[in-house]
């Protein structure tokens, strides 16, 4: 078993509970394959960087588990025939380092599961819920980048 | 020494933060090393040591992946503040 994560964007033509099933259904595809989800993070709805099939947003969805090595492949042929999913990425988690990142994020991601206690629709004003884990970090770091930029 | 030095020593940020890793999720703190095309900038112009660009490059094609950053921009298709859905 080896840990990783697996980003995947849902289209966002879905209405919110066609979304929340597909997000299922996708999770059912990593347990069914003998993966263990260790946690899940909703990032919501986001402007895509580049229109991916003419759609400009799309909804993201991580979700770190541990999964054997060999039953990868199965479950990123899954995820390709699934029409809902414009994009995944499978990350692996291997070294040390990158061990210690991923317990990291999962712990993360498990106390932003509980804080909110409300059960995402994310859909209508996502940037609302997921604003507050994520927005402090980028608004020190944006006049940073700025000020960079202009060198 | 009588000569001045031309340019400001060049260091290493990541280095100076104690980076071990990166995560190519917050695309927000990966603007530093893009350039405003969103190339990744040369190591020659950030300072970024060798360990740390080698990281940083990784981690951007990853979100470049995730299409959480632009592969590129073009006058066609403009980037408007691509960062603002990070608010
Ligand atoms: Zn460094």
């Amino acid at each position: 078993m080896r840990n990783y994560e697996n980003l995947v964007i849902v289209k966002p033509t879905l209405t919110a509970e066609e979304i929340q099933a597909s997000v299922k259904a996708i999770e059912e595809v990593i347990t069914s394959n003998g993966g263990e989800i260790a946690a899940t993070s909703p990032m919501g709805m986001r402007k895509l960087a580049y229109p991916i099939e003419k759609n400009e947003r799309g909804y993201y969805h991580v979700i770190y588990s541990s999964i054997a090595p060999s039953a990868i492949s199965e479950i990123e042929r899954r995820f390709r025939i699934n029409e809902d999913l414009l994009r995944f990425v499978t990350i692996k988690y291997d070294t040390n380092r990158e061990k210690a990142a991923f317990n990291g994020m999962v712990e993360k991601a498990k106390k932003a599961a509980e804080a909110p206690k409300v059960e995402t629709p994310a859909v209508e004003t996502p940037a609302a819920v997921e604003a507050p884990t994520e927005t402090p970090a980028v608004e020190t770091e944006a006049p940073v980048a700025t000020e960079a930029a202009a060198e | 020494m009588a000569e001045k030095r031309k340019y400001k020593k060049r260091y290493c940020k990541y280095c100076e933060a104690k980076v071990d890793f990166m995560d190519y999720k917050d695309a927000g703190a990966l603007r530093f090393s893009l350039s405003e095309r969103y190339k990744i900038m040369p190591r020659r112009l950030t300072g970024n040591c060798k360990r740390h660009q080698d990281m940083i490059s990784v981690v951007i094609k990853r979100a470049r992946a995730a299409a959480l950053v632009p592969y590129t921009v073009t006058r066609k298709h403009v980037v408007t503040a691509p960062f603002e859905n990070l608010k």
